[in-house]
């Protein structure tokens, strides 16, 4: 497959009224690691759902593979990308399994029958899936009894059950302690040494700058730079972008650029 | 692996509870002399009688309980609500005020069926077209079902009002869920409706596991907003085929679908066909209590399954301290 993997031009989206995305641009490659990041309120997560076909736009064009987004049906689409949002709006009791299971939804047709071709490709990657997360010993537990950690790597697993080339995250890590947010972001990174391409909305400036293959600053609602790490994740880029002093290091173990808020120091 | 023996208890249950039903009443019957019975020609002893009265009855009862719990089961999954039953969208509301009306102008049983339907549908209809069009939410949803359960039910005490006494008291048996009134002219065709939905809810019920996550959750994944549409009409049609034929039967719904997910997991393959079967063995067993306990009077099946829920909930909650399904 060649061409950009997300073509994006002029995108205006909102939930009625004044529109969140104003004029957004983007073009990302399949294989890229890619973090969004910006101020509350910026449109971080209302691109992540234009990306994941979620949010209609009201202007502009958003192209998935060079095909119109909102052409492709939807359970298509759902085999074709998978979508990890910031929070699960219910979390009724099921197994682990069960809940990773439920990534295959899309790519089943037909309730499947034990011992069929695609029921055995399924649990192929069901189990694939829980051994690459490393969640096999939760297996059979239940998802409400799991702490919020254990829950984020399941769900991550339900997501790479789902699709494993292309995957949408927003803000996996953003309540995670400091073990579970680097095997997390660990896993994702070993995706995306595969090939696979990650697009996740980050809060965390660093992390992103630590992981990303390009980084996504968005202000008002359209992109302000989208570049590689070391060229725009410096004092001066993110005090435009965040309004916030910092101080740029670089960071001795990645080599990348490692940004300190300075206390006391909010601009405006 | 939970509720593995589920289906053996139920099974077990439903076949006592099924021989009690058969054999008590306002007179016993022998449960030994039920086979030789059932092979007798109708009307042959006076016993022979009753069961030809009984039977229709409990099949009746079997219906309806397992429509209401096959439709408590979609409406908590869609609504993302515990707390939803087959009634809060407005449906009991609106068969009330059409029964209520075919009651007091004194059409026959046939027109109070039919009228309790059109009610109940009409309500479906008018909470779906809203939503549909204003785009509501889950909580709008249950919001303007909540609020035309109340618009209708204040219709049914104007009424009431004006109505003489004796049809005011044959309504409002109606509205408490008495299957003595029940004809079983419908039964064949309450049968045919029910094993239609019930197989088609059974079809989603994958659907309905990723539904119960939330929308956007169940949207990623690919279900279609058509899927969810479909569901709701069959939990709706579901509740105003029980509520127009028995009336107000109320608690089933809500329920009998927490106690199996208790026993056997939120996975609804095993979710709708063990509420099916609970449902319609609980609705069978409160109707013989009912019309068992205080001979020649009949309580009707309403205020049975209203008490046993309620004791059901607070003893639980008495219990656990907490509820966690």
């Amino acid at each position: 497959m060649s061409g950009p993997l997300y073509r994006l031009s002029g995108v205006f989206a909102g939930y009625g009224g004044d529109p969140v995305l104003k004029g957004m641009g983007v073009l990302i490659e399949p294989g890229e690691f890619v973090s969004i990041i910006g101020p509350n309120g910026s449109g971080k997560s209302t691109l992540l759902r234009v990306m994941a076909g979620d949010l209609k736009v009201s202007a502009g064009s958003v192209l998935f593979r060079e095909i119109e987004l909102a052409s492709i049906r939807r359970r298509e689409l759902a085999a074709s990308r998978s979508v990890v949002h910031q929070f699960l709006e219910q979390v009724p009791p099921f197994t682990v399994r069960d809940f990773v299971w439920m990534g295959r939804f899309p790519h089943r047709g037909r309730p499947h029958h034990r011992g069929s071709e695609s029921g055995d490709r399924d649990r192929g990657v069901v189990e694939q899936t829980i051994e690459l997360t490393g969640i096999g010993p939760l297996r059979n537990r239940r998802l409400d009894e799991l702490s919020g950690g254990e829950l984020q790597l399941v769900r991550i697993a339900h997501a790479l059950a789902q699709n494993s080339r292309v995957i949408l995250l927003d803000e996996p890590v953003s309540h995670l302690d400091m073990k579970h947010t680097l095997r997390l972001m660990d896993l994702l990174h070993g995706l995306h040494r595969e090939g696979s391409t990650v697009i996740t909305v980050l809060h965390d400036v660093n992390i992103a700058s630590d992981y990303s293959s390009r980084v996504l600053g968005i202000r008002g609602g359209a992109a302000a730079f989208f570049d590689a790490p070391e060229r725009v994740l410096r004092y001066d880029v993110l005090e435009a972008l965040f309004d916030a002093k910092c101080v740029t290091v670089d960071n001795p173990i990645t080599g990348r650029p490692f940004n300190y808020p300075v206390p006391g120091h909010v601009l405006k | 692996m939970k509720g593995r023996y589920l289906f053996p208890w139920l099974i077990t249950a439903g076949a006592v509870l099924l021989v009690a039903s058969i054999s008590l009443g306002t007179a016993v019957i022998n449960p030994l002399r039920i086979p030789e019975l059932l092979a007798a020609p109708p009307g042959a002893s006076p016993d022979a009688t009753l069961l030809a009265i009984r039977l229709p009855r409990i099949a009746m009862s079997l219906l309806i309980g397992a429509s209401l719990a096959v439709s408590g089961v979609i409406f908590q999954a869609i609504l993302k609500n515990p707390l939803a039953d087959p009634y809060l969208i407005g449906v009991s509301g609106g068969g009330a005020l059409g029964a209520t009306i075919a009651i007091i102008l004194s059409l026959p049983y046939v027109l109070v069926v039919v009228c309790a339907f059109a009610g109940s549908s009409g309500v479906v209809a008018a909470v779906y077209l809203m939503s549909r069009r204003m785009r509501f939410g889950t909580a709008s949803l249950l919001l303007a079902g909540i609020a035309l359960s109340f618009i209708f039910s204040s219709s049914v005490l104007l009424l009431f009002a004006f109505a003489g006494p004796d049809k005011v008291h044959k309504a409002v048996m109606w509205l408490m869920g008495d299957m003595s009134v029940a004809r079983y002219e419908a039964l064949p065709h309450l049968g045919i409706a029910c094993a239609l939905l019930c197989s088609a809810a059974l079809a989603y019920s994958r659907h309905l596991d990723i539904i119960s996550f939330g929308d956007a959750f169940a949207a990623n994944l690919g279900v279609k907003a058509s899927s969810v549409r479909a569901l709701f009409w069959i939990a709706s049609m579901l509740a105003a085929l029980s509520v127009s034929l028995c009336g107000m039967v109320g608690f089933v719904g809500l329920m009998v679908p927490h106690f199996m997910r208790l026993l056997g997991g939120p996975r609804h393959r095993i979710l709708l066909p063990a509420s099916f079967c609970c449902g319609a063995f609980f609705l069978m067993a409160a109707d013989t209590l009912g019309r068992s306990v205080v001979p020649p009077f009949e309580i009707p099946v309403g205020v049975i399954t209203g008490f046993a829920g309620g004791i059901f909930f607070l003893a639980y909650l008495l219990v656990k301290r907490e509820y966690r399904p």
